[in-house]
């Protein structure tokens, strides 16, 4: 605790730089166990990279520089939020890709059945089948309960 | 009044094929990305063609090494604990390295010591091995964030000019050390 006291007292950075501090670590993966950012891994090398963050944040650099100083040492593996450039784009830009062409689709096939659906009493009206009638009345039946005063009333028309 | 329709186009030849061929190429391309080895696992790493990163460190017999006093002349640079098994396993190669060279001339091998808790154990190691060349502290391990080391055993080659020209990590063996050798201009062992 003391030691934090005085390694933090020598570092000298205030409360925002601290809260940036962090956030950046966030974005930091350890590099010996990989799943964790520096700021949750418990390893001695992602307690002294947090520390280098803090030294650079007291130095004046910018995000962009720090990330830069580990990418350059680590690699592009070291950020957990790969920056949206170069053949990063390709894995920013397939989702929403996909769920644009995934939605032109389903847009098409709709269409495709409404027009189905609006052509087909036209075509059926001059084919009228007794086989297709029966069972067009039969949908009717089911679907419309007030259908049925019609075909009463047709009925009787008839006789 | 019987109407038959007339039976639908078939469909052209290429667009029946094309979701299987769209099929066949993913998983193509998928088996290759995961056949194929990680390029960086062992060897290279973003600073092979960098210059190596500058530092001054006090050795475990009290002595100043930076690395701008070696300048000109072919460095081995090699990230070290005495709880590293596989270091224990390539320190004869450095042993051999560093006793073929005279001091002074020629290649400079330096060791670096990495979240080395107990600097007695590294003494014993170093006793053990009789390894001549200097092994630095590396307090708070500035030096190997520098360098981008992520475990140990990790040792970069460093030309005449600065350079460095190899990156080796997981442990050395003969073969391994003499291909790093070559790439700064060192006759391998």
């Amino acid at each position: 605790m003391a030691c934090s006291l005085l390694l933090s007292g020598a570092l000298a950075i205030t409360p925002a730089q601290k809260a940036r501090a962090n956030a950046l670590g966030n974005n930091l993966r350890c590099p010996i166990c990989t799943g964790l950012p520096i700021t949750e891994s418990t390893n001695d090398l992602s307690v002294q990279m947090l520390r280098e963050v803090r030294k650079q944040i007291a130095a004046g650099h910018s995000n962009r520089e720090i990330y830069a100083y580990f990418t350059a040492r680590y690699g592009n593996f070291v950020l957990l939020d790969p920056p949206k450039e170069g053949r990063n784009l390709l894995l920013w830009g397939t989702p929403p890709a996909a769920l644009a062409a995934g939605g032109a689709v389903l847009w098409k096939v709709l269409r495709r059945r409404r027009q189905a659906n609006e052509s087909t009493p036209a075509a059926a009206t001059p084919n009228s089948d007794e086989p297709f009638d029966s069972f067009l009345a039969k949908v009717r039946r089911e679907t419309r309960p007030s259908a049925r005063q019609c075909r009463e009333q047709d009925t009787e028309s008839h006789a | 009044m019987t109407n038959t329709s007339p039976l639908p186009n078939p469909a052209p030849l290429w667009r029946r094929l094309l979701p299987p061929l769209i099929a066949a190429s993913l998983v193509g391309v998928l088996g290759a990305a995961l056949l194929s080895p990680s390029r960086n696992a062992t060897t290279g790493g973003p600073l092979v063609g960098k210059p190596a990163p500058a530092f001054t460190l006090e050795g475990l017999d009290g002595t100043k090494v930076s690395l701008a006093s070696l300048k000109g002349r072919p460095v081995v640079l090699n990230f070290w604990a005495s709880w590293c098994s596989p270091c224990r396993e390539e320190a004869p190669l450095f042993r051999d390295l560093s006793e073929r060279q005279g001091p002074g001339q020629g290649l400079a091998v330096v060791g670096i010591l990495f979240q080395e808790t107990q600097e007695q154990n590294a003494r014993d190691f170093i006793r053990e091995f009789a390894l001549a060349y200097p092994s630095l502290r590396d307090l708070k391990s500035d030096t190997a964030i520098n360098y981008g080391v992520a475990g140990i055993p990790e040792t970069f080659f460093i030309d005449r000019q600065g350079t460095i020209q190899h990156a080796d990590r997981g442990g050395l063996n003969r073969e391994r050390l003499n291909i790093g050798l070559e790439k700064i201009g060192v006759t391998g062992l």
